[in-house]
C-alpha cells in the first residue's frame, strides 16, 4: 500500500473519532439539517455560476457587460460556496472512511479542484477579452460541464455510499 | 385517504412506474435534473427579490428584472413538477403519505403567488416585505423537499 493511501486512511480514522463525527452519527436530525443547508447553498453556487457560464457562451444577457454581471453575482457565488464548503466538510465527518473510499466523492473533489483552476485561468488570462471570443466561450463551457459533474457526483454519493 | 391509497396502488402498477424503475440510474438522474431546476428557481428568486430589496441589479427596474426572470422561474417549476411526478411514480408509497410533502406543495403555491405579487404593489414597504417573505418561503420549500427523505410516513399508509 502506498504512503498516500495510509495517510488518507489515518486522517479518516482520526476524523471519525472527533466529537463532531460522534455527534453527526448519533443525532437523528443533524445530518439531514446540514444536508438541507448544503442543498440550499449549492443551488446558490450552481445557479449563479451557470448564469455567468451561459452568458460567456453568449446565451444569456448578451448585450450586458461581463465584468458587471460577474461583480453583481459574486457575493451570491462566494456566500453560497462558503456555506456549501462548510456544510460539505461537516457531512464528511458523519462517515469519513466511507466518503474517502467512494469514487463519486473522489470525482467530485477532483472536479471541484479543476473548477477552481478554471476560475484562476479565467481571471488571469481570459477575462480581458471581449464577449463572444472563443476563450470566453471555452471557459464558460468547461465551467458548466465541471459544475454539472460536481452536482452529478454529489447526488450519486448518496446512492453508492 | 382511500382515494390516495388507490391512486398509489394504481401508480405502482402503471407503465410509468416500470419505465422509471427499469434501470437503476434513472431515479438518481431525475433527481439531478430536479436539483438543476431548483438552482434555476433559486437564482431567479434571488435576482427578483434582492432587486425588490434594492440590493442587486439596481441599474434596472424591478419590472424589467421580473420580466426577465419570472418566466424562468415558472418554466423551472414546470420541470420540477414533471421530474417530481416521475420520482413519485418510481416510489408511490413515499412522498404522497408524508405530511411534509403536502406542506411543500402548499409552500410552492404561496412562493409563486408572493413572487408574482411584486409587480402589483408600488409601495416600497410592501415590496420589501413581499421580497423577504418570498425568499424565506423558497428556502422552506427546499427544506420541506429534502425532509421528505427523513420524515415518517403516515401510520398504516401504502408501502
Amino acid at each position: 500500500m502506498m504512503l498516500t493511501d495510509l495517510s488518507l486512511e489515518d486522517l479518516a480514522n482520526w476524523l471519525a473519532a472527533t466529537p463532531l463525527a460522534i455527534e453527526m452519527t448519533d443525532s437523528t436530525w443533524l445530518f439531514g439539517a446540514v444536508e438541507t443547508v448544503h442543498v440550499i447553498a449549492l443551488t446558490l453556487v450552481f445557479g449563479s455560476i451557470a448564469l455567468v457560464d451561459l452568458h460567456l457562451l453568449g446565451l444569456v444577457d448578451r448585450g450586458r457587460d461581463t465584468h458587471a454581471l460577474i461583480r453583481r453575482l459574486l457575493p451570491l457565488t462566494w456566500g453560497g460556496f462558503a456555506l456549501a464548503a462548510l456544510t460539505g466538510t461537516t457531512l464528511v465527518f458523519a462517515n469519513p472512511q466511507g466518503y474517502f473510499a467512494n469514487w463519486f466523492f473522489r470525482g467530485k473533489v477532483i472536479a471541484l479542484a479543476l473548477a477552481g483552476i478554471n476560475v484562476l485561468v479565467f481571471h488571469s488570462f481570459v477575462q480581458a477579452r471581449g464577449t463572444g471570443a472563443l476563450p470566453l466561450r471555452l471557459s464558460g463551457g468547461i465551467s458548466l460541464l465541471l459544475w454539472l459533474t460536481i452536482i452529478t457526483c454529489g447526488r450519486w454519493i448518496g446512492f453508492t455510499i | 385517504m382511500v382515494i390516495l391509497h388507490d391512486f398509489a396502488v394504481w401508480l405502482a402498477h402503471s407503465p410509468l412506474n416500470h419505465a422509471v424503475t427499469a434501470r437503476g440510474w434513472i431515479v438518481p438522474e431525475l433527481q439531478i435534473v430536479h436539483i438543476v431546476a431548483i438552482s434555476a428557481v433559486v437564482i431567479a428568486a434571488m435576482l427578483i427579490n434582492l432587486r425588490a430589496l434594492g440590493l442587486i441589479e439596481t441599474d434596472r427596474s424591478l419590472q424589467i428584472v421580473m420580466q426577465a426572470w419570472y418566466p424562468v422561474m415558472v418554466i423551472a417549476v414546470m420541470v420540477l413538477a414533471l421530474t417530481g411526478a416521475l420520482l413519485i411514480a418510481s416510489e408511490p408509497g413515499r412522498a404522497l403519505f408524508r405530511t411534509v410533502f403536502w406542506v411543500k406543495l402548499g409552500l410552492i403555491a404561496v412562493a409563486l403567488v408572493i413572487t408574482a405579487a411584486h409587480g402589483r404593489s408600488h409601495r416600497a414597504g410592501v415590496s420589501r416585505a413581499l421580497a423577504l417573505a418570498s425568499l424565506l418561503t423558497w428556502i422552506a420549500v427546499i427544506w420541506a423537499g429534502r425532509w421528505i427523505a427523513y420524515a415518517e410516513g403516515w401510520p398504516g399508509a401504502f408501502s
